[in-house]
């Protein structure tokens, strides 16, 4: 292939002194610390989208190291590292890669942005890809690596309550279940990641009774049935991550609508459905950008070449429970090798947006949400301009019906600004457009009552329950100076119902906050922090729209 | 010990020289390519190819033979229709698989007396099945299967009438004992506006929905647009290359009929890979793919000349299922041991003729172009 040789593909170093020796042994150790480096950076812990903090990160643009492949991945990519390892030592090719969900990463190709970061993509799915024409003269080289259908691995003590077959469930069987309240499921926004989408696309197909790809009348002819499907729904997230983590917390839930992959990798054991009527599968092609360096195509040739060998792909399937894509090699043992329909995804961008829509605005439960945000007199200035900035980019983020607070607080909440909204689908823009005046006439004063305020964000949804994704997002700048202390929170907390202990808490790091109080915060009610102290308090606020 | 011991001026340089040093490793590295370089002068050959020649290219066998020859080839796939969208500047050559995208290309060359296409080796098409599927096929009457049931014939009018009336899997006898069989009938086949099988899919149904007429315009192509325009919709997204949906009938997962490239079967045969139940049905009107190399280099020439000539070469083209042109006893002495699968003298195919460029482009574009009634 490559006249090039890495100087680790050649494994044979004789302790011989050639003339190359020292050269090649520095070229070594210099490449070595590279590695160190880039693994340090991208090293994500709990392989969500985006993740704390790296995702808003977005400036290196440096070219990679010779043999470096900067990838755009999808988060449950993580899982490849120890084949990644062995791609690394066979061919000299490392791959650096950076986590984003698969239509974060859509956008990023088709603006351009993508092709100044990373050499390829390698997503669950290009097919959502494809549907955007202004992406087709930007990606080349499609090599599918590997496949996995999405799938709902549901709690073996609710399967034997449900008495079912698993390898006979249907669409409309878990529809019926869910309608009669004996069935509840968390799956990721599919407006974020492919497995919602793929899901929203099986569901819709089987329910709808599509015989072929899903058309807008199949979609509404549908509708009813979705949204019972959807009452189902108890936790939505924007990374599958996250999703498995919440999952654990709650003994509510009994299923969860992921890759089969990664419903068999999650820790508790899960029984695997691949409904009898179809399936929606990922068949992870990794794809170059075209505008990619020469040096970085080839390392991309000799690295996919490497994955599509038959001991790659027997790792892969043994390590990632991913199935194999090369004749001759057997999908690991934990796999069914029943066949399956495979369920068309739609053809047209138009269909797909339309499910995505109708998802958002009509199928899914509403979501609830109480933006706790700190106007004390430290947010005066630039940071209370940058919050207003990010209100109003957000408002156009609000789904219909979906019911929206602003508490803003200093030494206390100020009671008096406190407003809630509903969007009304018959007249969305009259909440969005009261959201954005109401956010700029926000002023900074007083102190930071950072728990007393929370509480009182609970003591507010509290006082109506509704059947809704309720959370609360608390974004201050500074640590906790007035009102009530940690130990009070925690007691306030545990003191909650159940039910009100299901609603998260998402803090946003901003300014001075303190990163152990507000990580505190969400670990205690099941959120998640994110970091706007690198980037910007905008990707910060859309990034969490996935978890609510 | 160590820097501490230096004032912090020192420790810079000291500093400074190691990077250096580091640098400059990694460069005499690069440089001298690491091991002891081989001593004939390499040219390196940069190319777009289909991706159903992807392997042939990375297979270690080609890479040393062409290499005998002075070349080093890097390639990178793209839809054979999609080609022609590429800034094709720094590269010697683009190898789609047929001669309309080649046409295309050679009219945007820079030098086109340099671009004279060369058509090195062929492949029909065929559909890969599961034996259920296929044998559901038989019991219907839409195809016929060889003694052994791993090869046979898809009866193209039979098969394009029950596309038209709408047939589903279930309305077939047979299809109930394999839940993967339902949904409406149909072959999966790549996106016709970006790749080259799908297009000459499109090419060969026209040809059976239009009496054995070749499309030649406007008229030909809107008497055979909604036929397809279903043939196309009702796959929804299609993939732009034949390695995708190719992969996913081999990971067991996916539509059971899929249209591929005899070269993609045959060479997982003569790479001794096992099978499965695979059945490889022969449309009985079908087109061949002639994989057409467009150079825009002399370099690219070159490689072009050594594909269609050089016996080793065409040896390992075999190797990778293709069949060479002209009278190609390599071909079928190698296939010899696996006639259960290969029909190797294409008998009871018959070849429908492509229409140009332009024309298939155009029933491509009307077959998959949105709106209206499906």
């Amino acid at each position: 292939m490559s006249p090039r040789t890495s100087p680790r593909t050649s494994p044979r170093t004789t302790p011989r002194r050639s003339p190359r020796a020292l050269p090649r042994l520095l070229a070594g150790l210099a490449l070595a610390l590279a590695l160190t480096a880039t693994a340090g950076a991208c090293s994500t812990v709990d392989n969500s989208v985006g993740g704390t903090g790296e995702q808003f990160d977005r400036t290196d643009t440096r070219p990679a190291e010779p043999g470096t492949l900067r990838v755009l991945a999808s988060s449950e990519l993580a899982d490849m590292a120890p084949v990644l390892e062995d791609a690394r030592r066979a061919t000299g090719v490392t791959v650096r890669a950076t986590y984003a969900g698969t239509l974060d990463a859509v956008e990023q190709i088709a603006s351009g942005r993508a092709e100044k970061e990373y050499d390829a993509v390698w997503l669950s799915s290009n097919d959502y890809l494809r549907l955007r024409p202004d992406t087709s003269a930007r990606i080349t080289n499609e090599t599918p690596v590997m496949t996995s259908p999405v799938a709902l691995g549901i709690r073996p003590a609710a399967l034997a309550r449900l008495g079912w077959d698993p390898a006979k469930v249907t669409w409309p069987q878990l529809h019926r279940a869910v309608a009669a309240g004996e069935l509840t499921y968390g799956m990721t926004d599919p407006k974020r990641s492919n497995s919602g989408f793929s899901a929203l696309v099986s569901v819709a197909s089987g329910l709808s009774g599509a015989q072929s790809a899903l058309r807008d009348e199949d979609v509404r002819k549908a509708t009813p049935k979705l949204r019972e499907f959807f009452t189902g729904q108890k936790l939505t997230s924007g990374s599958s991550g996250w999703l498995a983590t919440a999952y654990g917390r709650r003994t509510d839930v009994d299923a969860l609508v992921n890759y089969e992959s990664v419903l068999l990798s999650t820790p508790g054991e899960l029984t695997v459905i691949r409904p009898a009527d179809g399936v929606v599968t990922a068949d992870y092609p990794l794809t170059l950008l075209t505008a990619a360096p020469a040096a970085a195509k080839d390392s991309a040739q000799r690295l996919t070449t490497y994955l599509r060998t038959p001991e790659a792909q027997r790792r892969i399937t043994a390590t990632t429970l991913r199935r194999p894509v090369v004749a001759g090699v057997d999908p690991s043992p934990r796999l069914d090798r029943g066949l399956r329909r495979e369920l068309p995804f739609p053809g047209s961008r138009s269909v797909a947006d339309g499910l995505l829509d109708a998802y958002d605005n009509t199928l899914r439960r509403p979501s609830r949400t109480v933006y706790v945000l700190d106007t004390s007199g430290s947010m005066g200035g630039e940071r209370l301009d940058r919050l207003k900035a990010a209100l109003t980019e957000l408002t156009a983020d609000f789904r219909d019906r979906e019911e929206v607070t602003l508490m803003p607080f200093g030494s206390a909440v100020k009671t008096g600004e406190v407003r809630t909204y509903t969007v009304d689908p018959e007249d969305p823009g009259k909440a969005r457009d009261a959201i954005r005046a109401d956010a700029g006439k926000l002023t900074a004063s007083g102190g930071t009552a950072i728990y007393s305020s929370v509480t009182e964000a609970y003591r507010s949804l509290g006082a109506s329950p509704r059947d809704t994704f309720t959370s609360v997002v608390l974004m201050t700048d500074g640590e906790n100076t007035d009102g009530a202390g940690a130990p009070d929170f925690d007691a306030f907390f545990r003191a909650l119902p159940a039910e009100q202990q299901r609603t998260p808490v998402f803090p946003i790091l901003f300014g001075d906050s303190d990163r152990t109080e507000l990580a505190h915060i969400a670990d205690l009610t099941g959120g998640k922090l994110f970091d706007a102290t690198k980037g910007s308090l905008n990707g910060a606020f859309e990034e969490i729209r996935g978890y609510q | 010990m160590g820097f501490r011991e230096h004032s912090a001026r020192v420790r810079r340089i000291l500093g400074i020289v190691l990077a250096v040093l580091l640098l400059g490793g990694v460069a005499a590295v690069l440089v001298t390519g690491g091991e002891k370089d081989k001593g004939t002068a390499s040219k390196t050959v940069r190319g777009v190819i289909g991706s159903e020649k992807s392997e042939f290219f990375a297979d270690p066998d080609v890479v040393k033979a062409l290499a005998a020859k002075g070349l080093t080839v890097s390639t990178e796939t793209s839809g054979s229709w999609d080609m022609e969208q590429l800034p094709l500047q720094g590269y010697d050559f683009a190898f789609p698989s047929s001669k309309g995208p080649a046409d295309e290309l050679r009219a945007k060359a820079p030098d086109k007396a340099v671009a004279a296409p060369l058509r090195p080796f062929y492949s029909p098409l065929v559909v890969v099945a599961h034996s259920s599927a296929a044998r559901v096929l038989a019991g219907n009457g839409l195809a016929t299967l060889g003694a052994r049931g791993t090869s046979g014939i898809l009866r193209m009018d039979a098969y394009l009438d029950a596309v038209r009336a709408d047939r589903s899997w279930q309305q077939l006898k047979g299809a109930d004992k394999h839940a993967e069989l339902s949904g409406t009938l149909f072959i999966t086949s790549t996106d016709p506006v970006a790749s080259n099988s799908g297009a000459l899919y499109l090419a060969a149904a026209s040809y059976v929905a239009d009496g054995g007429r070749v499309a030649d315009g406007k008229a030909a192509v809107g008497r055979t647009a909604p036929l397809l325009r279903k043939l196309t919709q009702v796959q929804g997204a299609q993939q732009t290359g034949s390695d995708a949906p190719f992969r996913d009938f081999v990971s067991g997962v996916g539509n059971p009929l899929v249209l591929v490239y005899e070269s993609q079967v045959a060479s997982q045969l003569l790479a001794g890979r096992p099978m499965g139940d695979l059945v490889v049905l022969y449309p009985d009107t079908t087109v061949n793919s002639d994989h057409t190399l467009v150079p825009l280099t002399e370099d690219g020439k070159e490689l072009g000349r050594l594909l269609a000539e050089d016996p080793e070469l065409r040896r390992l083209a075999v190797r990778h299922g293709f069949r060479p042109q002209g009278a190609a006893p390599e071909f079928t002495e190698a296939t010899n041991q696996y006639g259960e699968y290969l029909n190797q003298t294409l008998t009871g195919v018959r070849q429908a003729p492509v229409p140009t460029g332009t024309v298939l482009r155009d029933m491509a574009r009307r077959a998959r172009d949105q709106g209206g009634t499906a």
